[in-house]
Formats: structure tokens, C-alpha cells, sequence
């Protein structure tokens, strides 16, 4: 037993979809618990927090992290666990770059209690109870983490040794990603286990796009029938697929709907969405500036939609107030 | 604010701006100008790149409309700014803040006064808001001790 590599996984703001992915590599999962030992898997068995307190530093040898930092419990999880560990590898798009949770960068944390807490329909809070980190009932102090300003990604947060993104990440890298730790057959630290390329270049529809592609109209995925064999952006269906790392077996095309980025950027791109507008740009097939307007303003959230799993790892991280 | 003086960052066309005078006499009067062939070189992450490094506005200068030598790049330019206004917006950054301006001068006396001109309207915006990622100094690491 003692000879077996410590193995952490853990959520801090995820789904559990995360976690669901590494239970579908299905037998193989059994082959990792026996050649790993888990210190932590908060889903899945019951240790506890203070478990992990007790090892010394770096005694765990690989610490999967999934979901972002919105607040100060998911922070102090993430810096004990990278104290404890010698591998931090972010899991998924939320711990990799803020995620879908990340689209709250475009609001404020004041907008979001007032909408949570008060405004909401169903909201029922006659004496205006916000939630405080700290309280007193009966004589008793009662805490809650405290809720940050906005989202952070894992790397904003503590250092990071590897990325593997998605939402979630497909079985076959999660395979090889173990595979590479528990083989010591790893890239440079910094490296994301993906494919660099992006994912237009392993689409199956990629033939069908025409030399050009010129938007006269642009659509939406539920207001068409899209055709399953053809480029959603010759069909006028927006599609992230030219400013998003490849490497998620195309799932999202198998079943008819267009890439919305979740395995972010290309490797040496920063910005996703600022290329993914020079590329959309170029796209757009009008006369003048009048005709840009009439066919980009109908869009309800342009920023929502080219960011939708990386607005904190963005150039502009979060919306000014 | 009245101390405030405006980083901006000027990208200009080379077929339109300025080729007839002297780069190097120019480039002394305006700040941070970065001579380009064509405007539509100027990507969108460009733009964002300038304002994370602290830039508070952007000016692009193109050819004017149908007289791009690459066809159409200072239109691409002129719709790829529209579109980065609406994310700007998203951000809470006002949208004036990136500019372009499509036309011809080719001894580029014109463009120290683009930049005095816009870099009023950036005087009367104040600064662009930076983001500070707090890193490892969190309210979590304060609370340990």
C-alpha cells in the first residue's frame, strides 16, 4: 500500500460533471484505484478535509482539480491541496478557465445577491436576510466562506502543472492523462493534454465549407433544422469550432449542434473570443456598417456567447462597475 | 482627472497614413504608434491585449472605404471594431474607447490630431478600470492567520 502514488481528486465550484467523467472511464477506473491510492474524492468516498491536513507537503503525488474559485472555501482547498501535492492538473473547463460559472464575470457580485436574495420572483426575504460570512445566533458564531467579486480560474488562484479541459473531458484524454502520471511519461509542466490544433481541423464537416464562408443571416441553433453533414457556419450557425482546441471527439457535431468552446483556446492563443470576433468579422457578408448592425445586434449576448467557458482567463477578465 | 493623461495606442495603415513623411519624426510626436500594412492586420486580440497592458483607448487609422490595396481589409477592420464595441460593453468598458477611422493622409499630419482629438474623449472617460488578480494574498490566506 505504501508504495502506491496518493491520488486527490477534487470539486471546488463544479457540477459533479467532472467527476462523472472520470466514473465513465468505467473498468478503467478500477484499474487506477488499484494502481493508486485516492486521499480524497469528495463525490465519490468520505474523507475528510482534514485528512488531507495530516499528510506531509507534496505527499500526494497527483491532485485532479475540477471547477472554479468564486469563494474563500474553494480557495483554501486549492491551496492545501496544492501544498500537499506534486502535480496539480486542472480538470475541466471550470478549474482551466472559469467555465460556464465564469459567465458571472459579466455581472457583479452586488447584482447577483439583489437578484438571488431579493429580486428574484420566488423570492420570499420580508427583512432583507443577505447571506454574511460571519453571524450570531444565540450567542454563536456562525461562518460561511465569503463570496468573492468575481470568478477565478484555478491558475489565477495557485500554480497549475497541466490542463486538461472540456466540460467534461472526454474519457480517452482522462485515460492518457493518468496514464502519462502514473508512467512519468509527462510533457513540460504548463502543458495543456490536449491536441494544439484547433478543432475545425479535425471536424468531419470541414469539407464542406466553402472556400469562403459569407453570412447573410445569421441563425440560431433551435431556429433551424440544421443540416447533421454540413459546416454550421456555412449554414449560417454560429460555431466556435475555428477558435477552440480540438481534442472532444467532436460530441457536440455528432449530435447536431455547433462547438461552444469548451476546450478554449487554441495552444498559444490567450483570448478565445478576441479571435473567434476577427475571425466572425470577416465571416459577415454585408455592404456597410448599417447592415453589420442589423445583423449583429439581434444577437442577445455576443460577449455571453464567444466567452461562454473562458470569460475569466480573458484579456479583460470581468466587467468594470 | 485633470492630471489624467490618456494612454493611447494608435495603429495606422502604412498605404494611407503618413508614407510620405518622416516616420522617425512622427513617431517622436505621437505616442505609442505602431505603423502597420493595413488595418485589417489589427485582430481583435490585438485590441484587448492593448487595454489589458493598460492602454485606455485604441485608434485605429485605415484607407478609406473601396481603396484597400488587400481588397477589403479596412472594411474587415471597420466590422471587426463593431463587434469587439459590443464586447467592450459586456465589460462594462465603454465602447468609445476603440475607434477607427477610414480615410487618407499621406503626409500624415492628421494623425497627431486623431490622437489629440480622441484622447480627449478619453480624458473626459478617466482611466480604463484594470482588473487585479488578487493571486495569493485572498481573503482565505488573511483568515489562516
Amino acid at each position: 500500500m505504501a508504495t502506491k502514488p496518493k491520488v486527490a481528486i477534487c470539486w471546488l465550484g463544479g457540477c459533479g460533471g467532472c467527476d462523472e467523467a472520470v466514473v465513465d472511464l468505467n473498468e478503467a477506473v478500477l484499474q487506477v484505484a488499484d494502481a493508486v491510492d485516492f486521499v480524497l474524492w469528495p463525490v465519490a468516498m468520505d474523507f475528510k478535509y482534514h485528512h488531507v491536513e495530516g499528510l506531509k507537503d507534496k505527499e500526494i503525488a497527483l491532485s485532479i482539480i475540477n471547477g472554479h474559485v468564486r469563494n474563500s472555501d474553494h480557495e483554501e482547498v486549492a491551496k492545501l491541496l496544492r501544498q500537499k501535492s506534486q502535480l496539480v492538473l486542472a480538470f475541466g473547463a471550470c478549474a482551466c478557465f472559469g467555465g460556464t460559472p465564469g459567465l458571472a464575470n459579466f455581472t457583479t457580485k452586488e447584482d447577483i445577491f439583489n437578484w438571488v436574495y431579493r429580486d428574484a420572483p420566488t423570492v420570499v426575504n420580508p427583512k432583507g436576510n443577505y447571506p454574511q460570512p460571519k453571524c450570531n445566533v444565540d450567542g454563536k458564531e456562525l461562518t460561511l466562506p465569503e463570496f468573492y467579486e468575481q470568478v477565478y480560474a484555478l491558475n489565477q488562484i495557485i500554480e497549475v502543472d497541466y490542463y486538461l479541459p472540456g466540460c467534461p473531458p472526454p474519457p480517452d484524454l482522462i485515460a492518457n492523462a493518468v496514464n502519462a502520471v502514473l508512467t512519468g511519461k509527462l510533457p513540460p509542466r504548463g502543458s495543456t493534454l490536449a491536441p494544439h490544433k484547433a478543432l475545425c481541423d479535425t471536424c468531419v464537416r470541414n469539407k464542406t465549407k466553402p472556400p469562403r464562408i459569407a453570412l447573410k443571416d445569421i441563425k440560431r441553433i433551435h431556429e433551424v433544422e440544421a443540416n447533421p453533414d454540413t459546416c454550421f457556419l456555412a449554414q449560417g450557425i454560429l460555431c466556435l469550432g475555428p477558435a477552440t482546441r480540438s481534442g472532444c471527439g467532436e460530441v457536440c457535431m455528432k449530435i447536431n449542434m455547433p462547438c461552444r468552446g469548451c476546450f478554449g483556446p487554441v495552444e498559444g492563443v490567450k483570448d478565445a473570443g478576441a479571435k473567434f470576433i476577427s475571425a466572425l468579422a470577416s465571416m459577415l457578408d454585408v455592404e456597410d456598417e448599417k447592415q453589420v448592425k442589423d445583423l449583429v445586434d439581434k444577437l442577445d449576448d455576443l460577449a455571453g456567447y464567444l466567452y461562454r467557458f473562458s470569460a475569466p482567463v480573458s484579456a479583460l477578465v470581468r466587467k468594470r462597475v | 482627472m485633470s492630471n489624467f493623461e490618456p494612454k493611447l495606442v494608435c495603429f495606422s495603415c502604412k498605404f494611407g497614413w503618413g508614407y510620405l513623411g518622416d516616420e522617425a519624426e512622427l513617431g517622436a510626436q505621437i505616442k505609442n504608434w505602431i505603423p502597420i500594412v493595413c488595418s485589417g492586420k489589427v485582430d481583435a486580440a490585438h485590441v484587448v491585449d492593448a487595454f489589458k497592458s493598460g492602454a485606455d483607448g485604441v485608434l485605429i487609422l485605415g484607407c478609406p472605404e473601396g481603396d484597400c490595396h488587400y481588397q477589403d481589409g479596412n472594411f474587415e477592420a471597420r466590422k471587426r471594431v463593431y463587434l469587439l464595441r459590443k464586447i467592450l460593453n459586456s465589460y462594462g468598458i465603454e465602447p468609445e474607447r476603440v475607434r477607427i477611422v477610414l480615410a487618407i493622409d499621406p503626409e500624415g499630419k492628421q494623425i497627431p490630431n486623431y490622437v489629440r482629438e480622441m484622447s480627449e474623449t478619453l480624458r473626459r472617460l478617466g482611466p480604463l478600470k484594470q482588473v487585479r488578480l488578487p493571486g495569493r494574498q485572498m481573503a482565505a490566506a488573511k483568515a489562516k492567520k
